[in-house]
């Protein structure tokens, strides 16, 4: 999953010299919080209601004035940006690390879309296949080659459709695999999984 | 008054697969067996027009084309020719029979009938534009917007073990219907929706009502969150009519989920579902079956429902001959008496802390709803 794939656009923007007040309330009507500032078609910053809120607040003692201070004042001028096909996780570890919620997406100098957590969320929610019908299997792999595929050649022989497959690791040699199953029989898959020597997590035995 | 006919059977997806037809069969010969049978009222199939009122015409043309044998190679898209929804020859009339029955149910209703059990149907899982879950037309949501065509408001309880979710989505943004479905947990378990937070938009807003309990969850536990919320939201709603689907896999036999009700706990619901159809709704309830995979269980529990409904005196023990009769043909042990025996399965170690965690699940609900009021 690209960064094209769950980028917003078109993009709403403003020009530097709006006011911080003409920018919130742009904010407002449009339900959004990152408004990337752009002067002849060339991105020159980003201002966020945060932003906006902060420095307009009567407890900032060199609060600006909301409706003669232009965005260009308050705005954050180096802004880092994605490109519409960076991956979806590079755009999310971009943003965790520098704590920001939202990354314009530039292709050649050109403002193309804006990508927001809320995205980030929905891609997350799309990575693991809840938006289809189904049921969840969640199985303890060995880390090593061949044992997803064991797995994924199991449901295959069952003629079962995978919605989706996540899997991460965990403490040491250890693979966890989370797949979303078509199908109401999740606990008949469970039982001939831990009948081939699968440690299926989820669902779990019923305790006779 | 009982709705049935033979043709049901035709749903059939072959001699493997979970929603077998072999259920009806059986419940049907064990009330012959027990002398309480009587003449069920025999309807007619749906037309492809009542389909319409609630599926999509693609999703329909491609049920008919897979029916006919005709080869179709998106049919994946609309949820059919999967492990769980295969396609078979018949398959569009099939469904259109068992449509037929709940509709019929409806008419009745229209017409005056109180009390109507539908001995089929409960596809509760067929959505607008996609068959899934063992379920290709959804027979509840025609039935539904039939009697909401008719002016009736409706209160849709579900307590099938698996979220009713078809039901649910074609209804969501309707202020005429309220849909309440208890059900395991779609953290795990097929279709993985129902969660407390999805109460409707729009019009519908705060009228669709999931309460998602614990894997484990036994019968005091069930009991109690199902009476703390199904008077209190059918009191707040007022419906003109119930519509219920009674599937039977919260069932502790169930293979494929993991509720442990009992028969003990299933009459008390289905006493409480007539109790409180005669307090909110003039005594007006349409009842369908639905999922329920152990045959043992399954039949018992629906025997129970057919004597409930009926204000018959249950039976102990079930005929010698019936059981001799099946247990040859199914080449396993059946359950002797129509009640679970007492303490059928050992002791759930988490109990407590799963009683707990329903309790907390019906007031983060209540809570919700508070803001969001469902009149
Ligand atoms: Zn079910």
């Amino acid at each position: 999953m690209l960064v094209q794939d769950v980028m917003r656009f078109p993009v709403v923007t403003v020009e530097p010299g709006v006011t911080l007040e003409e920018a919130y309330r742009l904010l407002l009507q449009k339900g959004i919080r990152h408004l990337p500032v752009v002067e002849e078609g060339r991105l020159v910053g980003i201002i966020t209601d945060r932003d906006i809120r902060l420095a307009t607040s009567r407890l900032n003692p060199k609060g600006a004035c909301p409706e003669c201070a232009p965005v260009a004042e308050v705005m954050t001028k180096e802004v880092v940006t994605a490109h519409p096909l960076d991956p979806v996780e590079e755009a999310a570890r971009v943003m965790r690390e520098r704590k920001i919620g939202s990354l314009p997406v530039l292709e050649d100098g050109a403002l193309v879309g804006i990508v927001t957590g809320i995205d980030l969320l929905d891609a997350l929610l799309k990575l693991t296949g809840v938006t289809e019908p189904s049921g969840r299997l969640e199985v303890r792999l060995p880390d090593r080659v061949g044992e997803l595929a064991r797995l994924t050649g199991f449901l295959a022989g069952r003629g079962i459709n995978i919605h989706s497959l996540l899997s991460y690791p965990e403490d040491g040699d250890r693979v966890r695999a989370v797949v979303r199953v078509n199908t109401l029989e999740t606990h008949l898959l469970a039982e001939g999984l831990r009948q081939e020597g699968f440690e299926v997590l989820w669902p779990p035995k019923k305790p006779w | 008054m009982v709705i049935y006919r033979d043709e049901y059977r035709l749903y059939d997806f072959g001699p493997h697969h979970p929603f077998s037809p072999v259920r009806l069969e059986m419940l049907v010969s064990l009330l012959k067996a027990l002398g309480v049978w009587r003449e069920p009222l025999a309807p007619g199939e749906a037309t492809r027009e009542d389909v319409l009122s609630v599926h999509s015409e693609r999703l329909v043309k491609r049920v008919e084309a897979a029916s006919r044998g005709e080869r179709v190679p998106d049919l994946e898209h609309y949820g059919l020719a999967t492990g769980d929804t295969p396609v078979f020859p018949g398959m569009d009339r099939a469904a259109r029979i068992l449509v037929g029955g709940t509709l019929e149910g409806a008419r009745r209703i229209l017409a005056g009938e109180r009390r109507v059990l539908q001995l089929g149907g409960g596809l509760h899982h067929a959505q607008y534009d996609r068959a899934s879950g063992f379920c290709v037309y959804n027979d509840l949501s025609v039935a539904i917007r039939h009697l909401t065509r008719a002016g009736l408001r409706v209160a849709y309880l579900d307590i099938d073990v698996h979220h009713g979710d078809g039901v649910q989505w074609i209804h969501y943004e309707e202020k005429e219907v309220l849909t309440l479905s208890l059900h395991e947990s779609g953290r795990y378990l097929f279709p993985g929706t129902g969660h407390v937070h999805e109460i409707g938009r729009g019009e519908g807003l705060g009228r669709k009502l999931n309460l998602p309990l614990e894997p484990f969850t036994e019968d005091e536990s069930y009991l109690e969150v199902f009476e703390a919320l199904v008077p209190w939201a059918l009191g707040a709603f007022r419906p003109d009519v119930l519509v219920v689907q009674a599937g039977a896999d919260a069932h502790h036999q169930d293979p494929l989920a993991d509720l442990l009700l009992t028969t003990r706990a299933y009459e008390r619901i289905f006493r409480l579902i007539l109790e409180y159809a005669d307090a909110y709704t003039g005594g007006r309830v349409l009842i369908t079956l639905g999922g329920g995979y152990s045959l043992d269980a399954a039949v018992r529990v629906w025997a129970l429902l057919y004597h409930t409904v009926h204000g018959l005196p249950l039976p102990g023990a079930l005929p010698e001959g019936w059981l001799r009769a099946w247990e040859a043909r199914l080449g396993k042990p059946l359950t002797p008496t129509l009640h679970d025996p007492e303490a059928p399965y050992p002791e759930i170690p988490r109990r407590r802390e799963i009683e707990k965690r329903n309790r907390l699940t019906l007031e983060r609900l209540m809570e919700l709803l508070r803001t969001h009021l469902i009149h």
